[in-house]
């Protein structure tokens, strides 16, 4: 026979299971977080390039911002067909490079890289990646700013149908010193006017060396001058080499698993808030007192939104796990890629899993006693708001970690239980030594036990004797 | 045997005192009434009783023993504040809280069907709790806290909510109840239902005891009375005027004064019947009249309670 406990905990997972909620859940949540992740991705690449146009006083500035534009897609490029053949066709990436750096221009250079993968590794072709430049300098329509305005202002089209998105207006004073004007109604982005600077800034400083008697070709030597740069990780078994992108990735990762147990720890805790709302509501734990005590109710609850839990964690770890697999095969050297492979190889899932455990108990504990106070939702609302609060503050410590996850403000925070599931996740890719990890096990256990504690003690008030927030602020006014 | 003895019990709820030094005693296989107006503390003592409250004084033999899991799975428990699950079919409800108290799954559904098919409710036994109405909703409460069959049955103003059909078929299934030899304690604030069905009651106010023994003893403590009609314009209430009778008039019945007579200081209905004699009162309608456990609960804790 089953006992009452498990009883409970069934009836609670089938209560959840067999809503058509849980199933929307269960399939959207995983689309929506790839097009959380993938959806900027794919937005930027799917976007046309940026139209720029260049007014310029002097004719050499236009041509050297243009020239720069060009060289700058044509890397960008490069760097694309690099990271798709790192991956998908390692064999074939030296000679499709070579042919690539041999062309004359960025639209011939993949043309011949495309060429040598049809002939080295034709399987590949397919995905052989197209990328569009991020800016494209058009013929200006109108020789001065004034005439342009109705084309930035979005009034006027290009003569090809596309909108003007800004437009460089270098010009000099009667010194001949430069001044870069950038027109462009999206005010929060400076980046073409940041490389029109660089180009500008390059050119003056060629001028500079050159009324010092410095030639063109010690100018050019002069400018090539550039360090390497390279950075180690000083940990043992670390190995001597310098960080790569896989090593980095980690702390990416990190960050993504942090944010995903916050909204996962957060969602199923409301589960059990809303559970013991409605039982309230329903006027059935009066029923049940007499079969099951108020702790065995408590338990099987957690049991059994755990098992809900344990059911997405599952069905998302596996779908998770199939959709890192093909970033780590499909993005190769990006970035994105990288945390995808470093994901898989990692121990951050075993740790996201000990952070779940832990922080589903702790939080899960608050929110059912914060349930057994409440008579509807409304008041478990705006009960809500502190617990929300403290919730935020781990979160907002994510980005300072992502910079350095040993920060003694990060390291102070991650001892504290509520904060630690997640703190914790974000400082495992910096090195947490075993002795941390049981340390702060313990002190989220000794947490747990604490918070059950009372859970017990405030759900047993709350279902038994019916204390609630509105019988509290009822009793006071009646003593006023 | 008594299937339930309670002795000195006192709650108190941030100092109100609900139940309030209250002893009684629930025989084996007897019909209990716990009656009393709203407010009592009746919830309370059933709320005892069950465990799910522990009293702050006094002692509580369930079935022959303290209160104990195992006793609790012998007991039936309808509370007042009652609900089931909104989404669970009537069948899996019954057969859930069955479980919860022991019952193997196979015989909790097969018994959840036979009960919902012998009460009328078979073509609702698959729907949700949440589209059944409030009576339905509450026949299956019923059936859902006898599924596990037990000996002794606390159901808890089990009739309030219901329309009179439903209340005379609820009053059926608690005879039937006790027919099978299962002793029933519940409490209402209706004593008609107490009247028609208990074999014993305990009469509480403001959380004492008013009155523990049968109906027809709480019945013999009040006033008895009699109406009577006269003839014409004949004064009764002059008439006996002086005699001890406290007497009233009720209205006029076929061109006859009808009155109301109540029978009290240990007078009866047969010393009326010679007082009126002597008075000379043309009598067209003499009818002794039993007093009501209404009229008994009065009596014993006055008009204001």
């Amino acid at each position: 026979m089953i006992p009452p406990v498990l009883l409970v905990a069934r009836r609670e997972y089938l209560a959840y299971v067999g809503a058509w909620g849980f199933w929307a859940s269960l399939l959207t949540a995983p689309l929506l977080l790839a097009a959380l992740i993938f959806a900027p991705l794919l937005l930027a690449q799917a976007e046309p390039p940026r139209a720029l146009v260049v007014l310029a006083e002097r004719a050499s500035d236009a041509v050297r911002v243009t020239a720069a534009y060009e060289e700058r897609a044509r890397a960008d490029a490069r760097n694309e067909v690099f990271a798709f053949l790192s991956a998908a066709a390692p064999a074939a990436k030296d000679a499709a490079l070579v042919a690539f750096d041999s062309a004359p221009d960025r639209a011939a250079a993949l043309e011949a890289a495309r060429a040598s993968v049809a002939q080295t590794a034709p399987a590949t072709l397919g995905a052989f990646p197209n990328p569009s430049p991020r800016y494209s300098i058009v013929a200006a329509p109108a020789n001065s700013i004034e005439a342009l305005k109705p084309y930035l202002n979005g009034e006027q089209s290009l003569p090809d149908g596309t909108v003007l998105f800004g437009a460089l207006n270098i010009r000099r004073d009667s010194e001949g010193a430069p001044l870069i004007e950038y027109w462009s109604v999206n005010l929060q982005h400076s980046d073409p006017a940041d490389m029109a600077r660089a180009v500008i800034r390059r050119e003056m400083q060629r001028e500079a060396l050159a009324a010092r008697g410095v030639s063109s070709e010690e100018a050019d030597r002069l400018d090539a001058l550039d360090p390497q740069i390279a950075q180690f990780d000083p940990r043992p078994g670390a190995g001597a080499s310098a960080v790569t992108a896989r090593e980095q990735a980690p702390f990416v990762a990190a960050a993504g698993f942090a944010f995903v147990l916050w909204m996962f720890v957060f969602s199923i805790a409301s589960m059990l808030l809303s559970s013991v709302i409605e039982e309230k509501s329903n006027k059935v734990l009066d029923t049940l007192l007499t079969s099951v005590t108020p702790l065995e109710i408590l338990i099987g609850k957690l049991l059994g939104v755990a098992a809900v839990s344990a059911t997405l964690l599952l069905f998302w770890g596996a779908l998770g796990g199939g959709l890192l697999s093909t970033a780590a095969a499909q993005m190769g050297n990006s970035t994105m890629g990288q945390a995808a492979a470093s994901v898989l190889e990692s121990k951050l899932a075993l740790i996201f899993v000990l952070g779940f455990v832990a922080g589903y108990l702790m939080y899960g504990s608050i929110f059912l006693g914060l349930g057994a106070l409440c008579d509807s939702v409304q008041e478990a609302q705006t009960l809500l708001g502190p617990v929300t609060f403290l919730l935020m503050l781990p979160m907002l410590l994510i980005g300072p970690a992502l910079d350095n996850p040993n920060a003694p403000i990060i390291e102070a925070a991650s001892w504290f239980p509520l904060f630690t599931p997640f703190l914790m996740v974000m400082r495992a890719p910096a090195g947490l030594s075993g002795a941390e990890l049981a340390g702060m096990c313990a002190l989220m256990a000794a947490a747990i036990a604490l918070l059950f504690y009372l859970a017990a003690r405030v759900f047993r008030a709350g279902v038994v004797n019916q204390l609630s927030v509105a019988a509290l602020f009822r009793r006071r006014r009646n003593r006023e | 045997m008594n299937a339930l003895e309670a002795e000195g019990l006192v709650k108190n709820f941030g100092g109100r005192t609900a139940v309030d030094d209250l002893s009684f005693a629930v025989p084996q296989g007897a019909i209990y009434g716990l009656l009393g107006p709203n407010g009592a503390g009746k919830s309370t003592t059933l709320r005892m009783v069950v465990g799910v409250l522990a009293p702050d004084a006094g002692r509580i033999s369930l079935m022959g023993g303290p209160i104990t899991r195992a006793g609790l799975k012998r007991v039936g428990y309808l509370p007042e504040e009652r609900g089931l699950y909104r989404n669970m079919s009537a069948r899996a409800a019954i057969a859930y809280l069955a479980r919860l108290k022991g019952t193997p799954a196979p015989v909790a559904f097969a018994r959840a069907d036979a009960l919902l098919e012998a009460h009328g409710l078979g073509a609702a036994a698959r729907k949700k709790i949440k589209t059944l109405s409030k009576g339905m909703a509450q026949k299956v409460q019923v059936l859902a806290a006898i599924a596990h069959e037990p000996d002794f049955i606390i159901f808890d103003e089990p009739f309030s909510g219901l329309d009179p059909v439903n209340q005379r078929v609820l009053e059926e299934t608690i005879r039937a109840q006790a027919a099978a030899g299962r002793t029933i304690l519940f409490s209402t604030h209706v004593m008609e239902h107490a009247e028609r069905l208990c074999d014993r009651i305990l009469l509480i106010a403001q959380g004492r005891k008013a009155f523990e023994g049968s109906v027809g003893e709480a019945l013999a403590l009040a006033p008895s009375g009699a109406v009577l009609e006269t003839e014409g314009a004949f004064d009764l209430a002059a008439a006996l005027g002086g005699r001890g009778f406290a007497i009233e008039p009720t209205g006029e019945e076929h061109g006859n004064c009808r009155w109301r007579v109540k029978l009290e200081n240990g007078k009866g209905s047969r010393e009326l019947l010679q007082a009126c004699v002597e008075a000379g009162a043309p009598l067209a309608l003499f009818e002794p009249t039993r007093a009501s456990l209404h009229e008994a609960f009065v009596a014993l804790v006055g008009e204001g309670s």
